[in-house]
């Protein structure tokens, strides 16, 4: 069925149908550091309403405590830690729910929050940001060493991605028997700043499957795996779920894979032309321009 | 639907030779968009990203399977021309292999041509000219094809316009066959010093007379790299993308195996979502290039190798004799794996089992 475009018509039951609404946060929330026109106050006028909350983020650079304080500071502090799952959380549990031995390490090829949220779960991580400053030796009588304890590679956003951090990932994924190749998900692009696009995770994470010649276990959107820990958070089921989201093949694929109710704002990576065009199969229940047109919506007669 | 190239003695370097997505055949897997993991049982509905076409159905291996190569005159005396991979063919890193230079002079002396055809893009040929020299090998630069040159020589075929700039991800190889052959570029080596700050208000300006970025193996890979090429293929409009070659590790050095090209590539292909043309093995581009240029049938010639998705497929795709040698990265128990599905005519231990009138053992 076509995307509907939400308005008054259809908004009201679209609203009592759902308990939860789900956000995903870069295009829809925020762009880069700059908070998107009336989000702070179409958030609070909807847990006014008595709704749940949730934001699921596939920017594996932070931790969740660090997105919570994003919020905060960009002026929407009602938005709790518990209520962000960011793809660098999901990582980590990942390795929990497969009871990931804790005498293996993870190699993360990503920022500071996959580390963090490693460390939480009681796992030990190299890697990380600080491998940004290594360079890799080729001289024929020295080896590229690296650590035979290595169970599971890490994959995500790295913007200080280098040659010797594709190297090390390739050979624990090639060399170290039953090392797991973890991507916290695969967006081709994102909006890490306001004013243009720039390449996502799906970039590292292509970089490493050339090398390794292998497919990765794909944490975020548009994989489900993180709608466990939030059905078991609120116990609801998730056709009364709405998922808000700028992308279509993370965000509104997710929600459809879950049985959500699914919301396609224009604010981030989609147009309204990629939506309508002929070839687009990922087609949301409805579409608007922007989060606060909600807020118009809820508060209209 | 890409057409497989076809060995004609007729045409000249054509864009159908170019296989769009040459990956090997056994990554197949890796094509066909992410496996969406379903932890909570839930059905998932596989991505469709249109963008990675399944081109695999080009690229049909040969069925029949390899012999040892027992009889080393028989083969030389029916081809005319021999095309040798380099590295783990004629050397390991920076060290010759055992009985090389015999081998080719041997070969030489019966008025075999040679032909050497490496997908590392390091250097250009000039630069591997003096590398065979300083092992000692009688080889001239002219006879070497490294991807590099491929590069330059397909923006060549297609008549790029010079007024139009290269973006380089790659190594000095190919920023000297680029200029060798009177293209402006821009990047290479140099951007890797470029740092990028992600902060509000920042943008990155990009060149919009780029009309190609040329993607091969980079050591000085960032992210500043990743994102003016992406910016070309995505704004520009008709900009190509171009990848020298795609081998997932490399031998560096020879003690250990190295991330390759196909990281690089791999890395444009995740933000552009677009596949790129490849001119390296295993397409046919530089085969049917040198096949037009010194005017040889295909059929006369003999692809000798280490690697099967590339060198063996490359033989294989151009339609001649492929002769497997396991002095590289493949060893007798990958090439009989029941996952193998590439099968060379032949295959000895190294090249220079040429000179022993029987088997060698392997």
């Amino acid at each position: 069925m076509a995307p509907q475009l939400l308005s008054s018509r259809n908004f009201k039951s679209l609203f009592d149908s759902v308990d939860t609404f789900l956000f995903d946060c870069d295009g829809v929330i925020w762009k880069g550091e700059k908070l998107i026109d009336g989000v702070a106050q179409t958030l609070d006028l909807i847990r006014s309403k008595g709704k749940n909350l949730v934001f699921v983020t596939n920017n594996s650079v932070k931790s969740r405590r660090q997105y919570a304080e994003k919020f905060r500071s960009l002026g929407v502090p009602s938005v709790t830690q518990d209520e962000i799952f960011s793809s660098s959380f999901a990582a980590a549990m990942y390795l929990k729910v497969n009871n990931f031995h804790k005498d293996k390490k993870v190699y993360v090829i990503g920022g500071e929050g996959i580390l963090e949220e490693l460390q939480i779960a009681g796992f030990t991580g190299l890697g990380g940001p600080e491998d940004g400053e290594k360079r890799a030796q080729w001289k024929s009588n020295s080896l590229f060493e690296h650590d035979k304890s290595v169970g599971a590679v890490v994959v995500g956003l790295d913007p200080n991605i280098n040659y010797y951090k594709l190297q090390y990932g390739t050979l624990c994924v090639r060399e170290n028997p039953g090392c797991l190749f973890i991507a916290t998900n695969r967006d081709a692009v994102g909006h890490m700043t306001d004013l243009q696009e720039w390449p996502g995770a799906g970039c590292m994470v292509a970089a490493m499957c050339g090398s390794t010649e292998r497919e990765p276990i794909v944490v975020g959107k548009p994989s489900t795996f993180m709608m466990d820990f939030l059905l078991q958070k609120f116990g609801t089921e998730t056709s009364r779920m709405c998922m808000v989201g700028d992308r279509l093949d993370t965000d509104i694929l997710f929600g459809q894979n879950a049985g959500c109710k699914t919301l396609l704002v224009l604010t981030g990576v989609t147009s309204e032309s990629n939506l309508l065009k002929e070839g687009n199969e990922i087609e949301p229940d409805y579409y608007t321009s922007t989060v606060s047109d909600m807020m118009k919506l809820m508060e209209s007669p | 639907m890409l057409s497989r190239s076809v060995a004609s003695a007729v045409s000249p370097v054509s864009s159908s030779s170019l296989l769009q997505n040459s990956k090997p055949i056994f990554c197949l897997k890796t094509l066909s968009g992410y496996r969406s993991s379903s932890f909570c049982g839930g059905s998932i509905r596989k991505i469709n990203h249109k963008r990675l076409r399944m081109t695999s159905s080009t690229m049909t291996p040969r069925a029949m399977a390899t012999q040892q190569l027992e009889n080393a005159d028989q083969l030389i005396d029916s081809v005319e021309t021999f095309i040798f991979d380099c590295d783990g063919v004629i050397w390991k890193g920076d060290k010759l292999i055992e009985g090389v230079p015999e081998t080719l002079d041997m070969l030489r002396a019966k008025g075999k041509r040679l032909v050497f055809v490496t997908n590392n893009s390091t250097k250009s040929r000039k630069q591997y000219g003096k590398k065979f020299e300083t092992l000692g090998l009688n080889v001239n630069e002219e006879e070497i094809f490294a991807s590099s040159f491929a590069a330059a020589a397909y923006l060549q075929s297609i008549n790029f316009p010079k007024d139009k700039k290269v973006y380089v991800i790659g190594e000095e190889g190919i920023l000297k066959e680029l200029e060798l052959a009177g293209f402006q570029y821009l990047g290479g080596p140099d951007d890797g010093k470029r740092q990028i700050e992600l902060k509000p208000g920042f943008l990155m300006e990009h060149d919009h007379d780029v009309g190609a970025v040329v993607v091969g193996f980079d050591r000085y890979f960032n992210y500043y790299k990743i994102q003016y090429g992406t910016l070309c293929i995505r704004e520009n409009p008709g900009c190509l993308f171009i990848a020298t070659n795609r081998d997932a590790v490399t031998h560096l050095t020879d003690a250990q195996e190295w991330a390759g090209g196909g990281s690089m590539v791999g890395a444009l292909v995740g933000s552009t979502q677009r596949e790129p043309l490849v001119v390296g093995k295993p397409s046919t581009f530089m085969m049917d290039y040198l096949a037009d240029k010194f005017g040889i049938q295909k059929s006369q010639i003999c692809m000798v190798g280490d690697r099967l998705d590339t060198d063996i497929l490359f033989g294989q795709n151009g339609g001649c004799k492929t002769l497997l040698v396991l002095s590289g990265v493949t060893s007798i128990s990958m090439l009989e794996s029941p996952e193998n599905k590439i099968q060379p005519d032949f295959y000895t231990s190294k090249i220079s089992d040429f000179l022993s009138p029987k088997a060698a053992t392997v």
